[in-house]
């Protein structure tokens, strides 16, 4: 069967890359699919054909080839440590690895489509910068974090790798941060805390993208992507207090000096470490970007705005409130509703 | 009927229905109840004004309200209002002459002469002139100088009332939206200068709001304001403090810092606000934003406009304080 696709998934036994090779399997257009990572996947994949590799190694050059794929998917770059990958191998797992991953494009003749699941962390946080940034905005502020410099670096390489293979349609994906009441992301986690620490006298804007359409949006991409950096964000933005209201959660504020400690205390309890510095800035000053390319190019509109995600995280997380504030509020809304 | 007497009859109106509350409250105890419940049986002799803002409440603390893509928070900005209604018609009197200039449907951008080292005020006072004198109000947005943003409590004090920060794409984004955008060319350079250049009118940047107004076909309404300036006389910059904080300037006035936070009381200066004819950019194509001719010409024009009147109000006034 020529005409089926046959597509690469680096980074499997992430949660994204598991999800992505479970939607692909029910698609008939898709003929086979590899996955490409150091451990199986959790979940049991149908039509998924496992090669354990590291994709930092160059044995990636080897095996690649011989896959004869046309498309590589890759949903390897980590924002936080997972099991398996601590945060000490996170710049090499992000940049040699997608430097090899490349590389090993490069040798694999058959491969027409490469796409990459970035971060919209290259924009920044930033109390100056617009309140959305589009896509030709990236790198109009310094570099600030660990993170970022990586995100930036490996747009980089890939935009070279780009230019060098015109042939070739190079999609890049920048995604903010995903939301999910069972997902292992740190804001996630955070914002399912029971009392929530913030920074006092900050409330900044965010966009939290619903798991579904964070899904959705890397599966249209695989299929049909376009070529150059798209965003993948909810439509409009919410502000962190409305969005911890709506969820029944009690805020701490923090003097926002003392809040990067905090988090790293509390972030070693829930096991995000000490690494995720981008949150501190992004918990200060929030951070918004234009989804236009993503609905009108790339063709997918997101089906949860900012507020409807976190409405919805909120209904499926319900179950877990500890927070008395919810009940002040009954009595309050019983206090006046009552003798109508 | 004369007013004292109604304001006194209501009065006691609300102090009955707080005694019949308690009164509820009390009796519901006695009858076995706990507080709670009581206070529910007994909630039926509040007025109806104020169950309907306990509701409201209830519902801003599960987080039911609107925030616009900027964090432009209505229900909050409609309950900072009195305190500027009080500045606006109490401290300095303003008289807005010309409110009827700003477009009532539709994009449009407002210019103005920028003054007061401290606090934005002249971003309220206008946005309260087209409330107050504008037959179809609506609220305006202003751009706060992107420094504000990174301050605790003032950042979403600003958003909830209409501030954005300081970027060309957030003012083409909201023209585009279809809503009033004001600038302030001048920026940190007018808030920031001395007394004794008040009311002389800094370089309007480099025409950067013509190159937006061009682009996204907005009229433009140049705003003179007078009595802004006296607000704040500031009498020198501690420009050393300034480097260290990272802000722009640092004033010092007669008052502050000499008197501590009683310092940042505003001077009662008497105002006015005089809207001119909008400039109608329909004739220039939107490419003329990339002809640097057209846009200094324009901002040119823009700036002679507002210069001429402030000189014109500041007659009309008279002495500011008095």
């Amino acid at each position: 069967m020529p005409d089926g696709r046959r597509i690469a998934i680096a980074g499997i036994a992430g949660h994204w890359g598991t999800e992505l090779a479970r939607r692909l399997a029910r698609d008939p257009a898709v003929e086979q699919i590899f996955g490409l990572d150091t451990r199986a996947p959790e979940a049991d994949l149908e039509r998924t054909e496992m090669i354990e590799v590291d994709i930092r190694s160059p044995v990636l050059s080897r095996l690649l080839p011989s896959t004869g794929v046309d498309t590589v998917v890759h949903c390897g770059i980590l924002w936080y440590p997972e099991p398996g990958k601590p945060a000490r191998a996170l710049h090499d797992i992000n940049l040699i690895g997608t430097l090899q991953l490349l590389a090993a494009c490069e040798k694999t003749e058959t491969v027409e489509r490469v796409v990459v699941r970035g971060s919209s962390a290259i924009y920044g946080c930033e109390p100056a910068g617009p309140s959305f940034f589009s896509e030709e905005m990236a790198r109009s502020f310094p570099l600030r974090t660990r993170f970022q410099r990586d995100i930036g670096e490996l747009e980089a390489y890939f935009e070279n790798f780009a230019r060098r293979h015109p042939a070739l349609s190079c999609c890049m994906l920048r995604y903010q941060p995903e939301i999910g009441p069972d997902l292992p992301t740190p804001l996630s986690r955070y914002l399912a805390l029971p009392v929530v620490p913030t920074q006092l006298g900050f409330d900044p804007h965010l966009q939290m993208l619903h798991e579904a359409d964070a899904n959705e949006a890397l599966r249209v991409a695989t299929m049909r992507p376009v070529r150059g950096a798209v965003n993948v964000a909810p439509s409009g933005s919410i502000s962190l207090t409305r969005a911890l209201r709506i969820a029944g959660r009690t805020e701490l504020p923090i003097p926002h000096p003392m809040f990067g400690l905090a988090l790293s205390r509390l972030g070693r309890r829930l096991g995000i470490g000490d690494l995720y510095g981008d949150a501190v800035r992004l918990l200060r000053y929030g951070r918004g970007v234009d989804n236009r390319r993503l609905r009108e190019e790339l063709g997918f509109e997101p089906r949860y705005d900012s507020v409807a995600a976190v409405r919805d995280f909120a209904k499926r997380g319900a179950g877990r409130r500890l927070t008395p504030v919810p009940d002040l509020v009954s009595a309050l809304t019983r206090l006046v509703e009552v003798p109508r | 009927m004369s007013g004292p007497t109604t304001e006194g009859r209501s009065r006691s109106a609300t102090a009955a229905a707080g005694i019949e509350f308690l009164h509820g409250i009390r009796q519901g105890v006695e009858a076995g109840l706990d507080p709670l419940a009581a206070a529910e049986g007994a909630a039926s002799a509040l007025p109806r004004s104020l169950r309907q803002s306990l509701t409201r409440m209830a519902a801003r603390l599960q987080g039911e309200y609107h925030e616009d893509d900027w964090g432009f928070d209505e229900e909050f900005a409609e309950a900072a209002y009195p305190f500027f209604e009080f500045l606006y018609d109490r401290w300095w009197r303003v008289r807005a002459v010309g409110a009827a200039n700003v477009p009532a449907h539709g994009r449009a951008m407002l210019v103005a002469n920028h003054a007061g080292a401290l606090f934005p005020f002249d971003a309220a006072m206008i946005t309260g002139a087209i409330m107050k004198e504008h037959p179809l109000p609506r609220w305006p947005r202003f751009m706060v100088l992107d420094w504000a943003f990174s301050l605790p409590f003032l950042a979403p004090f600003m958003r909830k009332v209409g501030g954005v920060p300081a970027s060309p794409y957030n003012a083409s984004r909201v023209l585009e939206g279809d809503d009033l955008m004001m600038v302030f060319p001048e920026g940190a350079k007018g808030t920031g200068k001395l007394f004794g250049e008040r009311y002389q009118l800094q370089r309007f940047g480099r025409g950067g709001f013509v190159e937006i107004a061009l682009r996204t076909r907005s009229p433009i309404v140049p705003i003179a304001v007078v009595g802004s300036e006296e607000i704040y006389p500031m009498i020198a910059d501690a420009a050393v403090v300034a480097r260290a904080i990272g802000a722009p300037f640092v004033p010092i006035t007669p008052t502050f810092p000499l008197l501590g936070p009683l310092g940042l009381i505003p001077l009662p200066s008497r105002w006015r606000i005089e809207f001119c004819e909008p400039i109608d950019i329909s004739a220039y194509p939107p490419e003329a934003a990339e002809d640097r001719r057209v846009v200094f010409e324009l901002s040119e024009r823009v700036r002679e406009t507002i210069q001429g009147k402030l000189h014109e109000n500041l007659v009309a006034r008279g002495p500011a304080f008095g």
